[in-house]
């Protein structure tokens, strides 16, 4: 036996090797519902604490939209024994990288320290989980911020608002306000939102019992056992939010729907067709990401050798699924290119469509399906080189799958999937009556 | 937690650790510590061993060796990024790297993508200002194609003549984009002003895509991508003998001598801090850049110099990012950095925010600059800033690819074999009184450039108290300030737009129906009369106006009661002028009377025609129309812009009719006009903005 760990101790490259991306990790939950999985990685002192919300723009009612985005501003505003902007100076001053992001599913708030200020960036989480600081003041300068995010970010960028706004038009507002409405939302709610808003959102959804946190990196585990129950325990819990409410029958659907809108800051067209798909954890899922690669994605992508290299119709083509992350509810599949110059919108989106179509009729090649294995086993690997990706990865597992186990068996899933099955869920998904088909006219203003 | 638990079996922390723990226990439900933890010792980095061998034709090959992830990551550097791009043909470096990959004598460009992807991996080359690099990634199971593919490419790339086409193409269009996005014009113009004729000044254009010939792209891969000088990276799952072996196969016949040193014009020396301002009209924000070139990469004051410019505008903890965003709201973010090139560095600062506030964004920065030079920083700031530089350094060494970053930036900038293991030491030996002095000498006060891109209609008056500034548009041409304000001009109208009918709106105050306005037009044989009938409660106005067939002013007769008074407006439009009488009725004082004799240019219509001559432009989505309009109240011209915005369905009572969105700008009040899409082209509806009232098309 003594021998037996001898020579095992002795083979850490050949089993990494073997068990590319595996990760070990192990969870407990605290009396009052916060979730803790962690995951030990000693090969660069660093750590990784990422806090899971389970709120996202999914769970705002009508007239309040951008909500859960402007709460995630709020949440670095400062809490009982944390100034405003000190978050980041804490964090900042150890030398380590902080942020938050809203999704339409999750809001996520992250800090990589060097480890042997774990118990800093603990702190910090706790401090805002059990008190956050909502005033008039930090509300509307955060407020404000805000604003200035979205016309950066998506009135002052060419396609940005079309693509923002696109996302959500396969959905109808009335059956299924949850994505039929943008994360940043539109500035009239943000301008009627009120503080007492602020508190109610907080009190309904940053409760322990609806949080997961996970710790990543070179840490002691019953240190950081203790001071999670040093500093969350005593946090107290709330009763569970309300699910949120959305019907979308994809097999119902009576499309195609056809938006035409103007862009002032885009000097070319752009052509983006969006198809509902179904929830994350749904079986059809490994087979709708390996159509995703073969359609789109990288320089031998179907549609960037057809379209951009051999028909030369467009600068640029690609595909994307939920591109602000997974989703529990229904989700969206696009497949995009901006027209070359001298070409019309309604030449490249007919090519967009053939490509779209062989694969419906005739499914894919062997070498194709082998090379879009070949990039999720990389793309496994790559997700989880840092403890930041090792702690989004845990997560996502935790929210988006039936267990956390799949982490290490969701791979086998994905290298299952056969030309036949890719062939069906194009067939199934990317059909006309599922299609809502977006053009961006390239508006005044630019050079042309 | 195994060294841990050994460390505790010791006398002395055996004991501490009995006595913490049920103390510990006891505080967790109902104590929060107030204060932030202290830190706790901190963990040793040590900086990941790698290796370095000279290859016997001048390659360098520098290993960092790291097996727990099977993949593995190649770069190859040359001294070859756009700086050696021939005057003219800006672009060149870009076009080689584009084209690496796009073919060899044993495989087209799809063989190479479809080769490496299908292998998990990638291959791709870009060029920066100094390098040229390529690089590969993938599994470490396919080490052998990597080095393969990678040799291939570098020594036998065709160039292929059609890829050349297809790189030009694609790097027009993109150009496009980048000139649609505010922050890389801002960028743009800032090197240019900043360096000058010195390469590191020029930016790609469309002109020097177009120049780039297949000789130019193929004589400057010959000339810089040399195997002497050369840098090979590998990173990952690999032994330092099985890259070596590989590297000697895919390299060992190339040989060639490092190409000859290039002499390059200086920048120029500015002599006074003035403004540059790009005009983006109609922009909703600004970019501000400001900076001035600085040194060598190899220059000491690099070290002081960087923790000033870190508590000047690192991070969400610096100056600029807490008063800019978080004091003033001013912008979602403002930073400031020193860049290193390998011949002549710049330090910048920037800021992105709303238009409004950019004049006093820019005096706030200069105020920071200024504090940042003359003020000795605080140690609680100087400690902050170490602690992020210094503390913030394992983070960036976390993956193999990262280490290799890291190196071989040291590497090719020439900062000594040394530079990644003494980096921490040297800035935590910084003194706040070599900060500041490093400060001065890296931030010439007297000699900044400032960019700014935005609209330069609303900006100009507001930003020439601060500095001097000169006008360009995007593409560099000088605006004089006099243009920024529109010049109206004749306007061929579309006659047939214009026919006999009469039209009748509901005007709406707050969303009730307040009063009422009736259009009517007449159509004969040399002239065309428009008559408007307006009643909205104690305001009534009729005119009538008459054009020639040509659409010119004939005369314009109007009379209005509001409160009690009457005003009347009569005016005859013949030879160039404009002679007659107008009154304008003032509530609560006496009837304004001016008497009209003035000339007016070619082309210029009557306001009152407005309502008629609009719908009658030869409209297309955006599309704008600058108006020679005489103001008949005022007797003045004024210039009219209509901007066609968008198509829109306009709901009325008269019905859902697909419309153009007009913007008018330039008399009292913007208005959004909405015009049928159908013709002849009727008004839909006209609605002032910032005004409570609307018309409405009822029949």
């Amino acid at each position: 036996m003594r021998r037996l760990l001898a020579l095992l101790s002795l083979l850490p490259a050949t089993l990494a090797a073997q068990q590319a991306g595996h990760i070990a990790f192990e969870q407990f939950t605290l009396p009052n519902g916060l979730r803790v999985i962690y995951s030990e990685d000693h090969s660069t002192p660093i750590v990784s604490v990422d806090m899971w919300y389970e709120v996202g723009s999914r769970n705002e009612r009508p007239g309040r939209s951008g909500f859960a985005h402007l709460f995630e501003h709020m949440m670095f505003e400062g809490s009982a024994h944390v100034k405003k902007s000190e978050h980041a100076q804490l964090i900042e001053r150890a030398g380590g990288n902080y942020n938050g992001s809203t999704a339409e599913d999750r809001t996520n708030y992250w800090e990589t320290v060097p480890s042997n200020r774990l118990n800093l960036a603990l702190w910090l989480e706790a401090d805002r989980m059990r008190s956050l600081a909502i005033t008039e003041d930090k509300f509307e300068n955060q407020r404000q911020a805000v604003k200035e995010e979205r016309r950066l970010r998506v009135d002052n960028q060419p396609y940005a608002a079309a693509f923002t706004d696109g996302l959500t038009w396969p959905f109808d507002s009335t059956s299924c306000f949850p994505y039929a409405h943008t994360v940043i939302g539109s500035m009239a709610d943000l301008d009627s939102a009120a503080a007492p808003d602020v508190q109610a959102f907080f009190d309904t959804y940053y409760a322990p019992n609806n949080a997961t946190l996970v710790v990543v990196g070179d840490f002691n585990q019953s240190e950081l056992r203790r001071l999670v129950n040093q500093y969350f325990a005593g946090v107290p819990s709330h009763p569970a939010p309300e699910a949120p409410r959305c019907e979308s029958n994809i097999a119902a659907a009576k499309g195609p729907v056809r938006r035409e809108v103007h862009d002032a800051q885009a000097n070319l067209d752009l052509v983006m067709r969006l198809y509902r798909i179904p929830e994350h954890r749904h079986a059809d899922t490994p087979a709708l990401e390996i159509l995703n690669i073969i359609l789109g994605q990288g320089e031998s992508s179907r549609l960037n050798v057809s379209v951009v290299r051999h028909d030369k119709a467009a600068l640029g083509t690609g595909t994307v699924m939920n591109p602000y992350g997974s989703r529990n509810g229904p989700g969206v599949f696009a497949v995009y290119g901006i027209v070359n110059q001298g070409v019309s919108s309604d030449r490249l989106d007919s090519l967009l469509s053939t490509q779209l179509d062989t694969i419906r009729a005739n499914g894919i090649a062997a070498a194709e399906l082998e090379k879009a294995k070949n990039a999720v086993r990389a793309g496994f690997i790559s997700n989880r080189e840092t403890t930041l990706g090792t702690a989004e990865e845990l997560h996502h597992y935790k929210t988006f799958h039936d267990s956390i186990d799949e982490i290490n068996t969701d791979l086998d899933k994905m290298l299952a999937v056969t030309s036949d099955d890719v062939k069906r869920v194009a067939a199934t998904y990317l059909t006309p009556a599922n299609l809502t088909l977006l053009i961006v006219r390239a508006g005044p203003g630019g050079a042309q | 937690m195994t060294a841990r638990r050994s460390d505790g079996l010791r006398v002395g922390l055996f004991v501490l650790t009995v006595l913490c723990v049920p103390v510990l226990h006891l505080s967790a439900q109902d104590s929060f510590p107030s204060r932030p933890p202290v830190a706790e010792k901190l963990h040793p980095v040590r900086f990941p061993p790698f290796q370095q061998v000279a290859l016997p034709n001048g390659m360098t090959l520098l290993l960092v060796e790291n097996h727990e992830q099977p993949t593995l990551a190649l770069s190859l550097s040359f001294r070859a990024g756009s700086i050696y791009d021939p005057a003219g043909k800006e672009g060149v470096a870009d076009f080689v790297a584009d084209l690496l990959t796009k073919g060899t004598p044993t495989r087209d460009a799809e063989q190479i993508a479809s080769t490496i992807e299908g292998a998990g991996g990638s291959i791709g080359a870009s060029a920066g200002g100094d390098f040229l690099t390529i690089s590969t990634d993938g599994l470490s199971d396919h080490a052998d194609l990597a080095f393969t593919l990678l040799g291939d490419v570098t020594r036998r790339a065709t160039y292929p003549r059609e890829e050349l086409e297809l790189t030009r193409t694609r790097s027009l269009s993109s150009l496009d984009v980048e000139l649609s996005q505010a922050g890389n014009v801002a960028a743009r113009a800032f090197q240019k002003e900043l360096f000058g004729r010195n390469p590191y000044g020029r930016s790609t254009s469309a002109a020097s895509y177009k120049a780039i010939t297949r000789d130019d792209v193929v004589g400057f891969a010959q000339r810089r991508l040399r195997p002497s000088g050369a840098l090979l990276v590998v990173a990952g799952d690999i032994t330092l003998a099985r890259a070596r072996e590989l590297a000697t196969r895919a390299f060992g016949t190339w040989t060639g001598a490092a190409p000859a040193a290039t002499a390059f014009p200086a920048a120029p020396t500015k002599r006074s801090t003035d403004i540059l301002l790009v005009n983006r009209p109609g922009s909703v924000q600004s970019n501000i850049v400001i900076g001035n070139t600085t040194f060598l990469p190899t220059d000491s004051t690099y070290y002081p110099a960087r923790i000033a410019t870190q508590v000047l505008g690192g991070g969400s903890d610096s100056r600029l990012f807490t008063i800019l965003r978080e004091q003033k709201s001013w912008t979602y973010g403002s930073y400031a950095g020193l860049r290193r090139n390998r011949g002549l560095g710049y330090w910048q600062a920037t800021f992105e925010g709303r238009t409004e506030v950019t004049d006093s964004a820019l005096v706030e920065l200069l105020h920071q600059i200024d504090r940042v030079r003359t003020e000795t920083i605080p140690d609680s700031e100087l400690n902050a800033a170490k602690g992020f530089l210094v503390g913030s350094f394992p983070l960036t060494i976390e993956t193999p690819s990262q280490i290799a970053q890291v190196v071989s930036t040291a590497r090719l900038l020439g900062l000594g074999s040394n530079y990644v293991q003494t980096y921490r030491d040297r800035l935590s030996a910084v003194t706040p009184t070599r900060a500041r002095s490093a400060a001065q000498r890296t931030i010439r006060r007297d000699n900044l450039t400032i960019v700014v891109v935005g609209d330069a209609k609303s900006l100009y008056d507001k930003l020439k108290p601060i500095a001097a500034v000169r006008i360009v548009d995007i593409e560099g041409n000088r605006i004089d300030p006099a243009q920024l304000n529109p010049t109206g001009g004749p306007v061929a109208f579309d006659k047939s737009q214009i026919v006999a009918r009469s039209d009748s709106f509901q005007a709406l105050v707050q969303g009730q129906v307040f009063g009422a306005q009736t259009g009517a037009i007449t159509v004969t044989g040399d002239s065309i009369s428009y008559t408007e009938s307006t009643t909205i409660g104690p305001f009534q106005q009729q005119s009538t106006v008459v054009l020639n067939s040509d659409l010119s002013p004939r005369h314009t007769d109007q009379t209005s009661t509001v409160q009690g008074q009457h005003a009347e407006i009569h005016l005859t439009y013949s030879d160039g002028r404009v002679k007659g009488t107008s009154q304008t009725p003032r509530p609560g004082s006496t009837v304004k009377s001016i008497t009209v004799d003035t000339t007016i240019a070619v082309g210029t219509i009557d306001d009152n025609t407005l309502p008629l001559l609009v719908p009658a432009l030869p409209l297309a989505v955006g599309k704008t129309f600058n108006l020679n309009v005489f103001s008949s109240g005022e007797g003045t011209t004024k210039v009219v812009t209509v901007k066609v915005a968008g198509l829109e369905t306009v709901q009325v009572p008269a019905g859902n009719l697909p419309s153009y969105r007009l913007e008018i700008a330039g008399m009292q009040l913007p208005v959004v006009m909405h015009v049928t899409q159908q013709t002849p082209r009727r008004l839909v509806r006209i609605a002032p903005t910032g005004a409570p009232i609307v018309f409405e098309l009822v029949k």
